[in-house]
């Protein structure tokens, strides 16, 4: 891997916008450019001599880390993990075996099926939100939603609390969605994800989940670079000591990741251009599929939480199938088949899997019964997730739905069971408390959870 | 402005103004001072009861600002902030806040920007950034700027929106008369009547009933029949008959059970909708009702929170959560609003004009358990922020120059921004990619370039211009104010450590960068 920034030519956003450059008296300088970004690269590893040694590090010299899979819109179960062959509410999809004799999963990820030795499908989840907006808050903190004023911070929030690093020249942080998911609530700005959305009026931009507008313009040497961020901090300092409010807290912690994301190019986390095009392929050529990749990139330099929505095509929600339920299962499981496998190959190979947790959700399941639109509706009485990698023991099922898939029949597991196995296989106390800035002490994770020792004892 | 107070009271028989509210004086129509003074009188009151002092008058700059901010969603001109500041007349802060609602002369356009502005405002309000279809809601932005600018009375504001029939197709509104625009807002919200009805419930009562969709809700007082009848309501909309109608009802896709519509708050479901109305009508009708609790507290309590940054009663979406002592000065000041006839800009108006406005921001919200006596700061909209940038950086505004605003480049900057655009006004919730975008965006690295900038420029090659002088001019283009003795010795010594013409130029474009990525461009004071 080159270690040498490069520095894309920024905002060649339109036909217009081209137009007006290339008309301008400036047009000249664009292709000069080139030459100076790499003039300009140089200097920025000069800046950086850390930069050079960004991906180098020994695993075992890293924390834990957990990458979590959300199926934005509720996931069919029935359809990928629980399978009711020969059931009126089973739907048309086969089951195949999988690596682990006995556990069986849908013929749409044959791939995954091949990674069952280091997965463990919980198929006994209940829960008690069933509207997208609830159930989304409920799954991502672990809390019930509730009218007090407590604003539960979201799973990433948590986790990386605990298990990031101060030092990482990356927040410890990182999601990828094209929507907004959870937030810091109470923790507050410093454990703020940053949300790379993928959304772009750039084409290059969209396809590569790159971090627009990282490169500095191109007139800026390093040492007005040094100049601006002094004299921002400066101003940020002063406005600060008349102003002590939340709002400016988080203006400058975002700020202050930012300006280290700049200062260090985000140690390349984001040139998924520096794979190789046979890896980028396999892991789809789909925004799920590179937002994998990058997870691994970025877990590979140290952030702690990545979360990645599977999203549909043309909506935030993909998976809420009300009408057409087995086409579109189809079709996301074939995204979600590859990026997925390969992730858990390639965290793998790298030696990675062992200190990195997988987390397959989403909002909640959806009915056994099929519906007369051939869709499945919002279910969350009994339902599936997957758990996989770092502390967890792979190869289980843990719990079972009754014939017709519409009761737990054994082994009811809550939100906050799954949510205190999380923290017990990354190896947090899930009863340590945060405190809330009206001073109430809040569990990390309810009390009423416990870890699923099967998979974690 | 002491006098005008004891003139009002005076005339408004208000010696003491708790009596106002159950008084039988017959509606009178304040002017928007009197309701300045009103506001301020209450407000007075509130702080004797609470032991508080209120918080400083803001100086001249910065009154100019936060008005410029508010009413024109940008900040003003180096230009403006002399001529303001340079006016010796006694009443020039309420004088400008007319001139800004007001005054459509050009080359300003006051009061259509002032009305543009307010629209966007009211749609942000309106389509919050989680609704089904919120990315078409910009396109009601036309139809709020109207009603704006007409001064469309609020009851009959509501009515539009909620009389016009979700269009079949959502690409040709404009087929379908002058109102046809407000029927993008059923579009945006999604045009279910389960969507419409929390919405409308929402945006126009200030309570959230949509919790109780799939069940009872839990702390709420909202049952199912709350949720559905309401929606029933708002069904595929049957036109008015000259008999009357059995009242509609709805069927949930994941229930057995059909609902009937019923009113909230009401116990029992409607026995009919009466001749010569639509269920729509009907339900218009009661919305609108000087006699509905909530339907002028919320406008009152939304404007409020707007303009001054968080509501007279905390959570503007949780009225039904508060007790009557909580609400009693948002609800006599919503009578005063019905009593204007629901004018929305005799509302603006009268709040721009108060003491209480024109209060410095305090840092933290109150220290005296109600904090919507202190005033916090509040956090720019994705449009303030490019408008602003646009104005401190002298951009070419004009269609005909292709600047940023028309080729495309303000969409894509309030695109990133409402990433993670914040939901109430006190919430900061850029995140990375924003102050990327503002950091090393092409926005800002042509502010900030020696070639490009047109503010930088005139700056640095002003030849009258003394190095306290320029930087002196960077801060007003950009802060509206003048930097303090501290700020000026800090940014002076780092221009005069320049030595070389070239390095010394940069220092400036330096300096202009910091301004424009410093927390009090994005949060007004």
């Amino acid at each position: 891997m080159s270690s040498q920034p490069r520095l894309t030519i920024p905002f060649a956003a339109s036909a217009s916008d081209a137009r007006r450059r290339f008309l301008s008296p400036y047009s000249r300088r664009d292709f000069l450019g080139v030459s100076l970004a790499s003039v300009l690269g140089v200097s920025f590893s000069g800046w950086l001599p850390k930069l050079a040694k960004a991906a180098e590090s020994s695993p075992e010299a890293r924390g834990k880390s957990c990458i979590l899979l959300w199926m934005s819109g509720g996931p069919s179960q029935t359809d990928t993990f629980d399978l009711k062959p020969g059931h009126a509410n089973g739907g048309p999809f086969r089951e195949i075996g999988t690596a682990v004799p006995g556990i069986r999963i849908s013929e749409h990820l044959p791939r995954v099926a091949k990674e069952m030795k280091d997965l463990a499908i919980i198929r006994s989840l209940s829960t008690k939100e069933g509207e997208h907006g609830l159930a989304t808050q409920l799954m991502l903190t672990g809390y019930q939603p509730r009218q007090e004023a407590v604003r539960y911070p979201t799973l990433g929030s948590l986790i990386s609390k605990e298990i990031g690093r101060n030092d990482n020249d990356l927040p410890n942080f990182v999601s990828l969605s094209p929507m907004r998911m959870g937030d810091a609530g109470f923790l507050g700005p410093n454990y703020a994800p940053l949300t790379v959305s993928g959304a772009s009026d750039d084409p290059n931009a969209r396809a590569n989940l790159s971090l627009e507008d990282l490169a500095p313009p191109r007139d800026r040497d390093e040492a007005s670079l040094k100049s601006q961020f002094d004299i921002l901090r400066f101003m940020q300092q002063n406005f600060a000591a008349n102003h002590a409010s939340e709002a400016v807290r988080s203006h400058r912690a975002s700020y202050a990741k930012a300006m280290r994301m700049v200062e260090t190019q985000a140690r390349q986390a984001f040139a998924l251009e520096d794979e190789k095009p046979e890896l980028r392929d396999a892991y789809g050529r789909n925004r799920f599929g590179q937002g994998c990749l990058l997870a691994r990139r970025l877990v590979e330099r140290g952030v702690a939480f990545v979360e990645v929505a599977l999203t549909g095509t043309n909506n935030a929600l993909g998976w809420d199938t009300h009408g057409d339920n087995f086409n579109q299962v189809q079709s996301l499981s074939e995204v979600l088949d590859p990026a997925w496998s390969t992730l858990m190959n390639d965290l793998r190979d790298r030696g990675l899997l062992e200190s990195t947790m997988i987390v397959w959700m989403g909002e909640f399941g959806r009915t056994p019964r099929i519906n007369p639109q051939n869709g499945r509706d919002h279910f969350p009485a009994a339902w599936s997730v997957v758990l996989g990698g770092a502390g967890i023991k792979g190869g289980q099922v843990i719990g079972r739905t009754s014939p017709s898939g519409e009761e737990v029949a054994d082994r009811p597991v809550s939100v906050a069971d799954v949510y205190a196995t999380v923290c017990r296989g990354l190896g947090i106390d899930p009863w340590r408390e945060n405190i809330s800035p009206e001073g109430r002490p809040i569990r990390i994770v309810d009390s009423s959870g416990d870890a699923i020792e099967e998979l974690v004892g | 402005m002491a006098r005008c107070l004891v003139v009002a009271i005076v005339l408004l028989g208000l010696a003491s103004p708790s009596a106002t509210a159950d008084d039988a004086v017959p509606p009178r129509r304040l002017t928007p001072q009197e309701l300045a003074d009103w506001i301020d009188q209450r407000f007075a009151e509130e702080y004797r009861r609470l032991g508080a002092a209120p918080a400083a008058i803001v100086d001249d700059a910065t009154f100019l600002r936060r008005i410029y901010l508010d009413l024109q969603g940008r900040i003003p001109t180096v230009a403006q902030m002399r001529d303001f500041l340079a006016d010796q007349t006694s009443f020039k802060r309420q004088d400008y806040v007319d001139r800004l609602l007001a005054n459509d002369q050009p080359p300003e356009r006051f009061a259509q920007r002032s009305s543009e502005h307010l629209g966007r405002v009211w749609r942000r309000m309106m389509v919050p950034a989680s609704a089904p279809n919120a990315a078409m809601a910009p396109q009601l932005d036309p139809w709020l700027a109207q009603q704006f600018a007409e001064n469309t009375p609020y009851d009959e504001f509501a009515r539009k929106l909620l009389a016009a029939p979700a269009a079949a197709n959502p690409q040709t509104p404009a087929m379908m008369g002058p109102d046809a625009g407000a029927a993008m807002f059923q579009q945006a919200v999604g045009p279910q009547p389960e969507n419409l009805a929390s919405a409308y419930v929402r945006v126009f009562l200030g309570v959230r009933i949509q919790c109780a969709q799939c069940h009872d809700h839990p702390m709420a007082a909202w049952s199912q029949n709350d949720f559905w009848g309401m929606a029933a309501l708002l069904g595929a909309g049957a036109a008015a008959q000259n008999s009357p109608m059995p009242a509609p009802t709805i069927k949930p896709v994941t229930e057995d059970v059909a609902y009937t519509a019923k009113l909230l708050w009401s116990e029992e479901p409607l026995a009919e909708i009466p001749a010569g109305k639509s269920p729509r009508e009907l339900l218009a009708d009661w919305l609108v009702s000087p006699n509905n609790p909530n339907f002028a507290a919320t406008a009152v309590n939304r404007t409020w929170q707007y303009l001054c940054g968080r509501g007279l009663v905390g959570s503007v979406d949780d009225l039904d959560q508060v007790s009557d002592e909580e609400r009693k000065i948002l609800d006599d000041l919503a009578k005063l609003f019905v009593d204007s006839g629901y004018d929305v800009a005799w509302l603006i108006t009268g709040i721009c004009k108060s003491k209480v406005y024109q209060q410095a921001a305090a840092g933290e919200p109150g220290g005296y358990g109600e904090g919507f006596v202190h005033r916090p700061l509040k956090t720019l909209l994705p449009e303030q922020v490019f408008d602003s940038l646009e104005q401190a950086l002298n951009l070419p505004v004009a269609r005909i120059d292709n600047g940023p605003r028309f080729n495309g480049e303000r969409d894509q900057f309030v695109a990133r921004m409402n990433e993670s655009a914040a939901e109430t006004p006190s919430d900061y919730k850029g995140g990375i990619p924003q102050a990327l975008m503002l950091m090393n965006g092409k926005l800002t690295a042509d502010a900030t370039s020696l070639d490009n900038s047109r503010t930088l420029r005139a700056v640095i090659e002003a030849p009258f211009l003394a190095d306290e002088e320029k930087i002196e001019t960077l801060y007003m283009a950009s802060l509206t104010r003048r930097p303090s003795e501290e700020e000026m010795a800090f940014l002076l010594e780092h221009v005069q450590s320049k030595k070389a013409p070239q390095e010394r130029k940069q220092a400036y474009a330096e300096i202009f960068w910091g301004l424009l990525n410093s927390p009090e461009f994005v949060l007004s004071r």
